[in-house]
């Protein structure tokens, strides 16, 4: 299929692309954009190495074609960052308490918990642990990833 | 001169390495971009063992984007010498490139595609034709032995690969024959895997030219690599570097490439282009390394009154049928066996055997079955006995009077504090209110279990090409601190526990100190991140290459001030007089006067401010120990199996960083509880293997994880000056057999006798209906 | 796992969907949220010459009040479903079924329309329409016609939609009176498709007899299930029935439970027989605190 344009918004950028129809928006962000924190784990939407924010809801870029993305507003794990360019609470939160070691499933983790706080800003142990299952992470078993969860919900308080 | 403080050892710091990856600045293999780079991808075989009867590639040309198609018959007869550093001499390993004339398993690769893109190459594979003779695989261990099993490798001479004898041994018959207690039991162990959340990759670039290759590959050994690829295309190693990326975890899967990433690397050559390769899940999980399918055979014999008197194990490991070099822990396993009791007499044996199943792989503590089997035959001793299996072990364990204890195997434990971490992972999850809790729970009928098991891991083997690792310390004219090292860290923190060894040996900030690896270029020979050994092996280079920096800063300041070495010491980033501030010198001004006037130094001393050390430890094992504890809960309408606490009482000497330690032992721990109750790569009776996504292999996420609670004893290492022991295997080793025994005592008042694995719900319902009947 | 080259169609309106449908033949498939589509595709396991993408079609999106039932668009995502509160009042196993649909992230992308649509036996909201006797609203160049749910799931991922028909939406009848409403999966992990699950709708009358139910299991046949002799022994009974019977009860009346990794068709039963004690159970508490 020839390629088609697609027009969107990538950490606040106008960005305006020819892609194939097939491409992900996954593989779009890491190949065409140069953004390769967004990372590959299994290319079929289950481990969540690959989360973005579009239009500021977590999903599974993985799972969406460029094409689909078109008008949105994406947001990946190199738009996410402080007022002073600095480390966000959340990804501060990550740092102090040892949740994570490879980095590997780190950005996927710090898109999805970014958005459910802001939406979630006070989640009970089990809301937090069923949000959080939705990332597959193999170094840390959780304990620190939970713990940043955690210490993030405490330091917006 | 006095040591100098310790100021970050030992404390939870914050790592180096987190600001790039928490801002998605880290830089996987993937993540690399070389101009006029091609993409591979493999076509694999979808049958167990056959005969390739044809290959046909002639539709594959129409395909946009193709540029390459390579069979055995183009690449195979291009490698040199496929061999690893430290192959294990008298056992042949099976290898080949690309399947030639027959399959061997499901997923081997019999054609490579190159393409502009991985997308157009998996276009290319559609294109390609394979036709096999379907022949009868033998998938069984037990069946592959007999003597008119089918072959996996036709050229051998029966599918043993390996036999370890175990000696003649009348002590042990004796034992065996007139004990009073005598138990055998059969423990199995089903197929799981290591799952990196980074799948393998590799960008192999051939520069004709200058005859070089450059290799980035997601690794956890740089200078194997370096090595093999050298060989693999008949070259000197100075004709090849290669460059470790950031790397998204390997747990053993990662130590030696793939046949898919030196085909990589063969074909770099012949076309003179970058080649990458990005294995994706489904090959990560069907057609790559597959540990852990094992079986033990246990004779244990004990008085009446719990003393073990002996103990006989029979292993029979299974090796797929291309395992990978040195996947094979027969040797651990019959040696440490015996674990952290007194058993007098004991023999062990081992069998390994090819099956038409993918390959055997280390995996995090690969001779694990040895620790599954003792834990477990210890509590089915206890469980005859009608003894708690804590007082059993509390019977037999080896204690400080003991020390040095010889196992009957002649290995010596210098040190280990088993005892000590099985009493506080007992006071930690209240072991005696457990108990009478649960004769409640039980009255309820609720399935409650509590289980336990007692490690000894062998960590930092110093041991033929494993024996050393080096480390460079250099302090920069502007007083900067930089370490190049031979570790292959990829999420043990060694840019920040390194940095903080080194640190308290300068005496300088943490934040002055860069440590880096993984380049052939930049970084001495060495056997990369693996077997628990960075803190010890790595970690006394380390120390000790930054010991000479300090000396000679403290020559070359004792020189300049006219003291002795012996009045100074160093701290806040300056060497001074003790007690007199005053009287010193910033390491900023050492260095400077270091570079900029080397006539003003002391005579004889020598110049710079860079040391390298290689280093191995005292002894050719550093023993840490630990003491898991958990209880669970089973649902027994669905066989669910929830834990609910999970205690790990750890000794690992001296703790580097706290939150590392801990960090270790949990990935471990979740790796060994999603083993046991989630993960599984079954095979069908056709030979293909089931869990071939993430939808079908199961890793446990953050809400199955239980809660993990640490208790540490830290008793130092003899071995080394840093006292450190290695644990990062501990988890992934101890985890099963305490969840396994768990899971046994809840089903124990049921009469249920639980000797395989795995348990996922529907195997806890089968037990439950099996009793039923 | 690159999925294979297709065209790709963005129709604007409802009516330029379906005349792409109608145009495009067998070869075409409709993309809404794409969490079950697109891994298919990259795992190659399907294949489609065009993909007809209506995600943003803004008509086929929102939820709409009647007096007697919620009409919820195809391309609704689950997560609007998820945080409707006038919806979780009025159909309260749409907001009981949601928060079990995969993980979050799932959902701010899945649609309710594509998961009817998919028909996967083990999904939630196919289950739930069948509980309810939801109607789905469909469109052809035939016209619009209403589809009820115990003739819409013919097989395992096949309905009765034709080739060239668009789902629209899903009507979902509202429940007034004494009722409860629960449901209850058993899943290997936290989001995990569901091995077996039961959908309880209860009603009592005055004298906590039981009025009407619905008891709909997924996740054992290939197609969700209405557990009609189960249903048919509650009716009338007293609300304190026993739970545990109905279960083993609506096992019986299954022919062809499936079998796979995650569990034989003996093991799914038992599940299954659970999964309608305690999704029964719950809904009578309800009900009867109602």
């Amino acid at each position: 299929m020839p390629e088609a344009v697609v027009q969107m918004t990538v950490n606040g950028d106008a960005t305006e692309a020819s892609v194939e129809p097939r491409v992900t928006l996954a593989d779009f962000l890491r190949e065409q954009c140069g953004l390769t924190g967004t990372h590959l784990g299994c290319e079929h939407g289950v481990c969540g190495a690959c989360t973005v924010l579009v239009d500021g809801a977590a999903v599974r870029s993985c799972l969406m074609f460029a094409l689909q993305a078109r008008g949105a507003e994406v947001t990946t794990i190199e738009g996410i960052a402080g007022p002073d360019g600095g480390l966000t609470h959340v990804q501060e939160a990550f740092r102090e308490e040892h949740g994570l070691q490879c980095g590997f499933c780190t950005p996927g983790f710090v898109v999805s918990v970014t958005a459910f706080l802001r939406d979630h800003p006070n989640p009970t142990d089990r809301e937090m642990k069923e949000a959080l299952s939705g990332n597959l992470c193999r170094c840390t078993g959780y304990q620190g990833i939970v713990n940043a969860v955690r210490r993030a919900v405490g330091a917006e308080q | 001169m006095t040591a100098p403080a310790a100021r970050f050892v030992g404390q939870r710091v914050a790592r180096h390495e987190d600001a790039r990856f928490l801002t998605g600045r880290g830089r996987y293999v993937d993540d690399i971009k070389l101009p006029g780079t091609l993409h591979a991808a493999f076509a694999r075989s979808d049958v167990a063992r056959g005969r390739i009867v044809s290959v046909d590639t002639t539709a594959v040309a129409h395909v946009a984007g193709f540029r390459a198609v390579y069979v055995a018959a183009d690449l195979n007869h291009l490698v040199h010498n496929h061999k690893v550093d430290d192959e294990p001499p008298g056992r042949e390993r099976p290898f080949r490139l690309l399947a030639d004339d027959d399959v061997r398993c499901v997923g081997e690769p019999i054609a490579m595609v190159v393409a502009d893109s991985r997308y157009q190459a998996e276009d290319a594979l559609e294109a390609i034709v394979v036709d096999i003779a379907i022949e009868d695989p033998v998938l069984d261990p037990v069946r592959a032995l007999e003597a008119d099993a089918p072959l996996v490798h036709p050229t051998t001479a029966s599918n043993a690969y390996n036999d370890l004898l175990g000696a003649p041994n009348t002590a042990l018959d004796e034992v065996l024959a007139s004990a009073p207690v005598v138990l055998t039991e059969i423990f199995t162990q089903h197929r799981y895997l290591t799952v990196p959340m980074e799948t393998r990759g590799i960008l192999a670039s051939w520069d004709p030219l200058r005859e070089e290759l450059t290799v980035w590959i997601s690794t956890q050994g740089p200078h194997g690599v370096r090595g093999q690829l050298a060989r693999v295309l008949g070259l000197d190693d100075s004709h090849v570097h290669v460059i470790m990326p950031d790397v998204g975890g390997a747990f053993g899967l990662k130590m030696h490439p793939s046949r898919e990433e030196l085909a990589v690397v063969v074909a770099t050559k012949v076309l003179g282009r970058p080649v990458k390769w990005i294995q994706d899940r489904r090959e990560n999980l069907i057609a790559d390394e597959h540990p852990r399918e094992d079986r033990a055979t246990v004779t244990m014999a004990a008085g009446v009154d719990g003393t073990l008197l002996g103990a006989k194990v029979d292993f029979l490991e299974v090796a797929g049928s291309f395992p990978s070099p040195g996947a094979s822990a027969a040797v651990f396993t019959t040696v440490l066996f015996p674990g952290p009791y007194r058993i007098p007499a004991y023999g062990g044996s081992a069998k390994t055997v090819f099956t038409n199943t993918s390959g055997r792989g280390a995996y995090r503590g690969p001779w694990m079955i040895e620790t599954l089997a003792r834990e477990l035959m210890i509590d089915c001793v206890a469980a005859r006995l009608g003894m708690d299996p804590l007082e059993l072990r509390r019977r037999n364990v080896i204690r400080d009077e003991d020390l040095p204890y010889a196992m009957p195997t002649g290995m010596v434990y210098d040190q280990i504090t088993a005892a000590a971490t099985l009493e506080q992972a007992a006071e930690k999850i209240g072991y005696d209110e457990l108990r009478v809790q649960q004769r409640v729970w039980r009255a309820e009928g609720r399935l409650v279990g509590v289980g336990m098991s007692l490690l000894v891991e062998p960590s930092a083997i110093s041991f033929g090409f494993m024996s050393t690792d080096a480390a460079i310390v250099r302090v920069g004219p502007n007083g900067k601190v930089d370490v190049a090292h031979t570790g292959a860290s990829h999420g043990q923190s060694l840019e920040t526990t390194i940095a903080q060894v080194v640190a308290d040996e300068l005496g300088v900030d943490l934040g002055q100190v860069r440590v880096t690896q993984g380049d052939t270029d930049a970084t001495p020979f060495g056997p990369g991140t693996g077997g628990s050994r960075s803190a010890v092996i790595l970690g006394g280079a380390a120390r000790q290459a930054a010991r000479e920096v300090r000396e000679r800063m403290f020559a070359i300041v004792a020189h300049q001030l006219e003291a002795s070495p012996a009045d100074l010491v160093i701290e806040g980033g300056r060497v001074h007089v003790a007690g007199t501030p005053t009287r010193g010198m910033t390491i900023g001004e050492i260095a400077h006067q270091a570079y900029s006037s080397p006539a003003s130094l002391p005579p004889g001393l020598p110049l710079g401010l860079e040391a390298q050390v290689r280093w191995a430890p005292d002894s050719f094992v550093t023993w840490s120990n630990a003491c898991h504890m958990c209880t669970c809960e089973i649902d027994p309408a669905t066989g669910s199996v929830e834990i609910l606490r999970y205690v790990v009482s750890e000794d690992c000497g001296v703790m580097i960083n706290p939150n590392v330690v801990e960090g270790q032992i949990a990935g471990g721990v979740v790796q060994g509880i999603g083993g046991v109750l989630y993960e599984h790569m079954p095979y069908d009776d056709a030979g293909n293997p089931l869990a071939s996504t993430f939808m079908d292999y199961l890793l446990p996420t953050a809400a199955e994880a239980p809660e993990i609670e640490y208790g540490h004893i830290e008793t130092p290492a003899p071995s080394n000056p840093g006292g450190h022991k290695g644990l990062g295997e501990g988890g992934a080793i101890a985890a099963p057999p305490a969840v396994v025994n768990a899971v046994a005592d809840a089903l124990a008042p049921l009469g249920i006798q639980v000797r395989s694995q795995p348990l996922g719900p529907a195997d806890i319902v089968a037990l439950l209906e099996h009793v039923n009947r | 796992m690159k999925p294979s080259a297709f065209e790709y169609h963005a129709p604007d309106t409802i009516d330029e969907a379906v005349a792409a449908l109608a145009e495009l033949g067998d070869g075409a498939k409709v993309l809404a949220g794409g969490q079950s589509l697109v891994p298919m595709l990259s795992l190659r396991l399907a294949y489609f010459d065009h993909l007809v993408d209506i995600g943003h079609i803004a008509e086929l999106r929102g939820i709409r009040n009647e007096r007697d039932a919620v009409v919820v668009g195809a391309t609704t995502i689950d997560a609007a479903v998820e945080h409707d509160a006038e919806l979780a009042a009025r159909v309260p196993l749409l907001g009981r079924a949601t928060p079990l649909v995969g993980h979050f992230q799932i959902r701010n992308r899945g649609t309710i329309g594509g998961s009817i649509a998919h028909a996967d036996p083990a999904a939630e909201y196919p289950a739930v329409a069948l509980a309810l006797d939801a109607e789905i609203e469909a469109l052809s160049p035939r016209g619009k016609r209403r589809i009820p749910a115990r003739s819409f799931f013919e097989d395992i991922w096949a309905t009765a939609l034709a080739p060239d028909e668009l789902l629209t939406g899903v009507r979902f009848p509202v429940w007034n009176g004494r009722s409860g409403f629960a449901i209850r999966e058993f899943a290997r992990r936290f989001g995990d498709f569901a091995i077996a699950g039961a959908v309880v709708a209860v009603q009592l009358d005055g004298d906590d007899r039981v009025e009407r139910c619905a008891i709909s299991l997924f996740g054992l046949g290939p197609t969700p299930r209405r557990a009609t002799a189960a249903e048919h022994a509650a009716r009338g009974q007293k609300a304190d029935i026993a739970a545990d019977e109905l279960g083993q009860l609506a096992m019986s009346e299954l022919t062809d439970v499936p079998s796979d990794v995650h569990g034989s068709a003996v093991y799914r039963r038992r599940v299954g027989a659970a999964m309608v004690h305690r999704a029964w159970s719950d809904a009578i508490v309800e009900a009867t605190g109602a």
